[in-house]
C-alpha cells in the first residue's frame, strides 16, 4: 500500500517524531508507514486520517493506484 | 541514554514511556537471571541441604519465571502497534524454529547424534527471538 504520509508531513513541517508523538506511535512506526515497509492498522489508519483532517483514500492507496 | 545504546536495541523507544517500559522488563529479566542462576547453582552444588530449603528455591525460581511472564505481557500492551509484529513475528520464529528444530534432532539421535540437553533448546529458543526481533528492528528501521 502506498501513501502521501511524507508530503503531508513536509506541508505542516513536523519531523516524524513530532507525527508519532500526535500519533502516540513510536517514531520507527511512522518511518516504516512512510517507507512503505508496514501497513498500518484500521485504527492507526483512521488516527493518522484524523490528524491530517482527510479521509482515509486521500491518504491511503493499494499499489497500482494513482497516489 | 546515549543514541550509540539506543540503536538499535532501543530502536522502538522514542519516548520515555517507552523507556520505562523496556527497561522495566530488561530488570525483571536480570531479576529472574539471578534468582534462576542462584538457585540452580545452590542446588546443583549442593550448598543448600535437600529439602524444603531446595523446595523453596525452586519455586522461587519458577515465581521469577511467572514474574518475567506477566511483565513481558505488560510490555506487549503498551508496546505500539509495529513493535508488537516485531514480537509477534519473534516469537513465532523462536516457537516454531525450536519445535521443528528438536523434532528433526531427534530422528538425528536414533542415528547416533548426541542426546540433546533442554538447556540448548531453551538457549537456542532465545537465539532465535533475539536475532528475529534485532532483523526485524533493522528491517522496519
Amino acid at each position: 500500500m502506498k501513501n502521501r504520509l511524507k508530503v503531508l508531513r513536509a506541508e505542516r513541517d513536523w519531523t516524524q517524531a513530532e507525527l508519532a508523538r500526535r500519533l502516540e506511535v513510536s517514531r520507527q512506526t511512522v518511518n516504516a508507514v512512510e517507507t512503505g515497509k508496514y501497513d498500518p492498522s484500521l485504527p492507526l489508519a483512521f488516527k493518522i486520517a484524523q490528524t491530517f483532517g482527510q479521509p482515509i483514500e486521500a491518504i491511503f492507496h493499494p499499489d497500482g493506484q494513482g497516489e | 541514554m546515549t543514541k550509540t545504546l539506543r540503536r538499535p536495541f532501543l530502536e522502538h523507544c522514542d519516548n520515555p514511556r517507552d523507556v520505562r517500559n523496556a527497561l522495566r522488563l530488561v530488570g525483571y529479566f536480570l531479576g529472574w537471571a539471578v534468582v534462576y542462576t542462584g538457585a540452580s547453582q545452590l542446588i546443583k552444588r549442593e550448598l543448600v541441604p535437600a529439602g524444603p530449603i531446595s523446595w523453596f528455591l525452586a519455586v522461587l525460581a519458577t515465581l521469577a519465571g511467572v514474574v518475567v511472564i506477566i511483565a513481558y505481557a505488560r510490555f506487549l500492551r503498551q508496546a505500539d502497534e509495529l513493535q508488537r509484529t516485531i514480537q509477534l513475528q519473534a516469537l513465532a520464529i523462536a516457537f516454531g524454529g525450536t519445535f521443528f528444530g528438536i523434532a528433526a534432532y531427534e530422528v538425528f539421535e536414533r542415528i547416533g547424534a548426541p542426546r540433546l540437553d533442554i538447556g540448548d533448546v531453551s538457549l537456542a529458543m532465545a537465539f532465535l527471538y533475539t536475532i528475529t526481533v534485532l532483523a526485524n528492528t533493522w528491517r522496519y528501521r
